[in-house]
């Protein structure tokens, strides 16, 4: 399938500072797609970029298989929901979402039957003669919403446009973003540092670092398999523990650490025997005995601090060499540990064998 | 009375707030008042009023012709100072503009240049290039005027616009210049609506660029001044009173359009 979508060699600078790093990327259509990172990592530049408001340095974009890295974004079969919405102050909900279609040189009816039609998807059929400055946040990101849906674009860009929201609002509009995405079918592209939206929304999520894409892929393989350090660390919690690769078998790595040997899945890296490596391991795979287990591998440790986040609680567990494991429990189990002093061990193909 | 002693300053300012209103108001209401007088001469007490001197002005041609013709230098003024005062706002606020600093500071120059000097430099410019005194030199000066004070408030009103209304639009399928039609002209306008108020407002009132720069056709300030210069008469004060509430009433609707705009 054609990608819908194609980034080659994309850089942007602004003076000396790089904010795109030689960018290769293609999207499939129809696809709900996540540019996930921190501030400044490149997502909201390369975002920009394809709604047509920054000009790449070098490199080519692509929509449908025609350039248009250079082309003014009234040109482009794109449109934006921005981070603040940019409603016009001074046009009605209806006349919001009518501008793209007025400016199209629609007839009339049939502008006002598709901005009705949009409006009711998102029931705001009612509100279709307010101002803008009359509807609630959650109100005012659906309009900005619709508005861009309604010239029919081929892909709908979506600036951090859940940030405003309050966090209950925030799980409904993703709930509802989600949901308008696969009955319209269109690709969206979506931008945030929030690695919890991008898990909850994405078919295929981009982690970006520093200009540069770290990894990209469905969300359960960027929770489970992360490639780097940074996305263990950025898509969820993770403990790391650092010591030195012995060996290889089967997809596993045999790691030297704390005077034991650990496992960890390899996860197809090609690390050098001998050098420091990183084993990441998410806190909900991490066992925690109340005795030492018989036929497992487990280490000694104290719980220094207990977090109660409601449906579980997070353990921190002192080990004897001084590092700190972070344990999440669910009450069934927490309720087994009496004691401070506890064993805890994790099942080899939990743990991930990184680059350090 | 410990209170009354504590709030001392309190009262003092407002004492002085009415002092300066009645200071405001007593001449305007003296002049108004002399108008209905059935006499004359101006002086107290006023024995007999009438609606006499009202109907001598609103059929003295003289008065009239002035009146139109100081509208039309004023409607004249504002096209002028609200295309040139949005350009300049706009100049200011674009990006990447070397100079803004200087180009602010020249617009709004005339403004605080006092109009006597103004008039006078002016006076000598059209001199230098040939232009005649009249119409044209009078709408000239008044406009250069009225430019800073459309300069600022289109100004204010650009720098609280968000930055992303034109992207927006730009996105829906805008070209600039439909973008700048269709968002950023409607988000001026009370700004605009202000500013071109306050430039009818400034130009009809203008008496010394007016001196200095008309020919024989009298504006309204000359006119009133000519005819105060034959010697006051309750017919003045009745033309007076007319201007007053006039321009009074387009100053309150402006200010309540500005400020219903606001919110």
């Amino acid at each position: 399938m054609q990608p819908v979508v194609q980034f080659r060699n994309v850089n942007k600078y602004y003076g000396s500072s790089v904010a795109v790093d030689n960018l290769d990327l293609s999207i499939e259509p129809g696809q709900f797609v996540t540019l996930l990172g921190p501030s400044g990592c490149g997502k909201s530049t390369t975002l920009r970029m394809l709604g047509g408001f920054e000009t790449p340095t070098s490199g080519e974009i692509y929509l449908d298989g025609k350039e248009i890295s250079r082309l003014p974004p009234n040109k482009r079969n794109v449109n934006i929901v921005f981070q603040d919405y940019a409603l016009f102050p001074h046009l009605s909900v209806r006349r919001n979402v009518a501008f793209g279609l007025e400016l199209k040189g629609l007839a009339s009816e049939t502008i006002h039957k598709r901005t009705m039609e949009l409006l009711s998807l998102v029931r705001l059929q009612e509100f279709a003669d307010r101002m803008p400055a009359q509807l609630s946040g959650g109100q005012r990101q659906r309009v900005a919403l619709m508005r861009a849906l309604a010239p029919n674009p081929n892909v709908l860009l979506l600036d951090e446009p859940l940030s405003a929201l309050d966090a209950k609002l925030r799980q409904q509009m993703q709930v509802e973003l989600k949901s308008i995405q696969q009955t319209t079918g269109k690709t969206f592209i979506f931008v945030t540092h929030d690695q919890e939206e991008a898990l909850t929304m994405s078919d295929v999520i981009v982690v970006m670092n520093s200009g540069r894409i770290e990894q990209m892929g469905d969300p359960h393989t960027l929770y489970s398999r992360p490639r780097s350090r940074f996305v263990a660390n950025f898509i969820g919690e993770s403990n790391f523990i650092e010591g030195t690769l012995k060996g290889t078998k089967g997809g596993l790595a045999a790691i030297e650490w704390n005077g034991s040997i650990v496992h960890a899945g390899l996860n197809g890296h090609d690390l050098q025997i001998g050098s420091r490596v990183a084993v990441a391991l998410r806190p909900e795979a991490v066992s925690v005995f109340a005795s030492k287990p018989v036929e497992k591998l487990a280490f000694e440790g104290r719980i220094t601090q207990r977090l109660f986040k409601g449906d579980h609680t997070s353990l921190t567990i002192e080990l004897p060499n001084g590092q700190a494991i972070v344990a999440q429990l669910d009450p069934v189990a927490l309720s087994q540990i009496t004691d401070d002093r506890v064993w805890i061990g994790w099942r080899e193909e939990d743990a991930v064998a990184l680059a350090d | 009375m410990r209170h009354y002693f504590s709030d001392a300053p309190k009262t003092a300012l407002q004492a002085s707030y009415w002092v300066f209103v009645i200071y405001l108001l007593l001449p305007l209401t003296l002049m108004m008042a002399m108008s209905f007088k059935d006499a004359n001469f101006i002086a107290f007490p006023i024995g007999d009023w009438t609606l006499g001197w009202y109907a001598k002005v609103v059929q003295d041609k003289q008065f009239l012709e002035a009146s139109g013709y100081s509208i039309f230098i004023a409607l004249m003024t504002t096209i002028f100072a609200t295309i040139m005062g949005v350009w300049i706002a706009l100049l200011i606020s674009a990006e990447g503009i070397w100079g803004r600093a200087a180009i602010f500071a020249f617009a709004c120059l005339p403004a605080v240049v006092p109009g006597l000097i103004n008039a006078i430099s002016m006076r000598i410019f059209i001199r230098v290039l040939d232009i005649p005194t009249g119409t044209g030199a009078i709408i000239l000066g008044h406009t250069v005027h009225a430019v800073p004070f459309v300069v600022i408030m289109v100004l204010t009103r650009l720098r609280s616009m968000p930055n992303n209304l034109i992207d927006a639009a730009r996105d829906l399928g805008a070209d600039s210049f439909i973008a700048f039609i269709r968002i950023t002209i409607p988000f001026l306008a009370p700004a605009l609506v202000g500013g071109m108020i306050f430039c009818v407002l400034t130009s009809i009132d203008d008496f010394v660029r007016t001196f200095f720069l008309g020919g024989y056709q009298p504006t309204l300030p000359m006119l009133i001044f000519a005819k105060v210069q034959g010697g006051m008469s309750p017919e003045i004060n009745a033309m007076a009173t007319l201007v007053l509430i006039v321009t009074a009433a387009v100053g309150l609707y402006a200010e309540h359009f500005t400020r219903r705009s606001r919110t």
